[in-house]
């Protein structure tokens, strides 16, 4: 399953600069809004879903080499954060959907 | 004990549901608090030892009953049962004294105990009837499994009416007060970093508001609120502050007030996700900068007043919906009683 | 069929019992005395609590990584009919207290938010968080 399709699944807004998402292929999810059970737990190239929207959320992706994070519940990360992602080459994706629904369905595509 | 309960209500086929739950601890609360006077016959029917067989089917036919103490001079000696009345007729020996075929081995149980030492002795024995006895070992009645039943269901009739008429007493708090503006008023202390404690206050909130009549969503709406505000002064300020909670027939108002150190831009602090809040009340789950949007989210009117260097005072109001009024009479139920 | 429907205002309404929710999380239940047969509607997974006081609805089982007092609380204010803390986290004895006072379940997973959530939302059990543009379905 490619980020691409994810995306389009999931009908996520893409926050930072788009590339081709169709090259990354996430392995695994992660659910957190507790940024030090992140540090301790996240595997690399995992998908990360928060509604946490502020900096350290970027800073703690990229420690944990997490390349994507979807925003979940709407929340809006400031300018900032998005530039500060982009930098970092954090993927930011966002969605009105609340964490639970995004991770259920995430796992009915197999992302497990 | 607990176990067979539940399973034998559960076999019926029906699911147990919360009330049902409830009633169950309930019964199983009572089979311990409930002593057995307070359940048993007390009117029993009893045979001499030297009196006939003959005497004893009668009483047995005559009463209706399937068994009977033997009693001397007050204190039991023996029971007799259809099966041992069976074994002297069988043998053709209506003449004969009860003492030949009464079983002088008596399971019996005292007056002072639970009601829970009969239900195991009748899961023990498989006997129908109990003989009672006091602490000198007389006679004092007779219990039954549907003796415990009937004493179990008076009970929680019993508890059923107390807790509805303290409700119906509460609820028209405000109906049977004549004044020409009626408010209840509870006050809170908050502490500053009192974690441990938080909530404590909010929760008493919820439940007055409960127990007055209001709805659950209403009462889940105050206390949502309220949480919020509470949480605030325990994180936020230097010495903690004062939680108000005013219900008046058709409003609600709920108010903080603290002595500091007050919010420079009360505007900003109104935005989802902005907070000042440390990595202690992070790590409790708050200062997600959601509380202030949360609180607006609940009533109907919310005011902040503050400023750097300044107390601030937290005002939230909600007006209740005419179905929702306190003190309407076509709304409150009457209790069945 | 972990789901069933039950009538509710003339609407049906999807809803698990939590007796299935803890199997599907491999939960122990850590108040037993607390009758674990309520009839849960939903998921909401968070761990934060303003966000749970903000969006969850009454009768949802509460998925949390946070394990403190206020996890209680919050469930209580909400009424949130459970709580499952995950990753093996052992609330204090003076949460089981309170939860139990209050008739709430509490139930431990070793298992992590993601597959908890993505487990009961597979068997069945559907989000029951207000979807913040209004779209709830």
């Amino acid at each position: 399953m490619t980020l691409q399709e994810i995306i389009t699944k999931l009908d996520l807004k893409v926050l930072t600069t788009p590339q081709d998402f169709s090259a990354i292929t996430p392995r695994g999810g992660y659910a957190s809004d507790l940024l030090s059970c992140v540090m301790a737990g996240a595997q690399p190239d995992n998908v990360w879903v928060t509604l946490q929207a502020h900096m350290n959320v970027v800073a703690v992706a990229s420690l944990r080499e997490v390349s994507v994070v979807i925003i979940t519940e709407g929340a809006q990360p400031e300018a900032d954060v998005i530039t500060r992602a982009n930098e970092q080459g954090v993927i930011l994706l966002s969605t009105s959907a609340p964490s639970y629904e995004i991770i259920g369905r995430l796992w009915e595509m197999g992302i497990q | 004990m607990s176990s067979t309960l539940q399973e034998t209500q559960g076999r019926k086929g029906r699911p147990i549901t919360d009330n049902d739950a409830q009633d169950i601890t309930r019964i199983e609360e009572l089979s311990y608090d409930l002593r057995i006077f307070e359940v048993m016959s007390r009117e029993v029917f009893t045979l001499a030892p030297n009196q006939t067989i003959r005497d004893g089917l009668e009483l047995l036919r005559i009463k209706r009953i399937s068994g009977a103490p033997v009693v001397e001079n007050g204190d039991l000696v023996g029971v007799i049962s259809t099966e041992d009345l069976m074994r002297a007729l069988t043998q053709n020996d209506l003449k004969s004294p009860i003492r030949t075929y009464m079983s002088a081995n008596v399971i019996s149980v005292k007056s002072y105990e639970p009601v829970v030492k009969a239900l195991e002795t009748f899961a023990r024995t498989n006997v129908g009837r109990l003989p009672v006895t006091n602490e000198h070992d007389q006679l004092v009645g007779m219990i039954t499994k549907g003796d415990i039943t009937r004493g179990v269901l008076v009970a929680i009739r019993k508890d059923y009416q107390e807790e509805e008429i303290r409700r119906y007493r509460v609820r028209h708090l405000f109906e049977d007060i004549t004044s020409d503006r009626t408010s209840l008023i509870l006050r809170y202390h908050i502490k500053p970093r009192d974690f441990i404690n938080g909530g404590q206050a909010s929760s008493h909130i919820k439940r007055a508001m409960l127990r007055l009549g209001a709805s659950a969503q209403l009462a889940r709406q105050c206390g949502i609120a309220v949480y919020e505000a509470e949480m605030n002064l325990i994180i936020h300020t230097t010495n903690g502050g004062i939680l108000r909670v005013q219900i008046e027939p058709h409003r609600i108002l709920m108010q903080t007030t603290d002595d500091g150190p007050g919010i420079p831009d009360v505007n900003k602090a109104l935005q989802p996700g902005w907070s000042t809040a440390p990595q202690e009340a992070r790590n409790m789950g708050f200062g997600a900068g959601m509380g202030l949007v949360n609180i607006k989210s609940c009533v109907d009117k919310m005011e902040i007043f503050s400023g750097a260097g300044k107390g601030t005072r937290l005002m939230m109001e909600i007006h209740l919906r005419p179905e929702e009024k306190f003190s309407a009479a076509e709304g409150t139920e009457e209790p069945g009683i | 069929m972990p789901l069933r429907l039950r009538h509710n205002n003339r609407k049906q309404v999807n809803y698990m019992k939590l007796s299935e929710i803890i199997k599907h999380v491999q939960g122990t239940v850590l108040n037993p005395e607390v009758q674990t047969d309520a009839e849960i509607i939903g998921g909401c997974g968070a761990d934060l609590m303003s966000d749970v006081l903000a969006v969850v609805k009454p009768e949802a089982v509460l998925l949390t990584g946070l394990c403190n007092l206020q996890v209680v609380r919050t469930a209580e204010m909400a009424d949130v009919r459970a709580i499952v803390f995950l990753r093996g986290k052992q609330p204090m004895p003076e949460m089981v207290e309170l939860a139990t006072q209050k008739g709430i379940p509490l139930i431990s997973s070793q298992r992590g938010m993601f597959e908890c959530c993505g487990r009961l939302y597979c068997s069945g059990l559907r989000s029951f968080e207000t979807n913040m543009n209004g779209s709830h379905e």
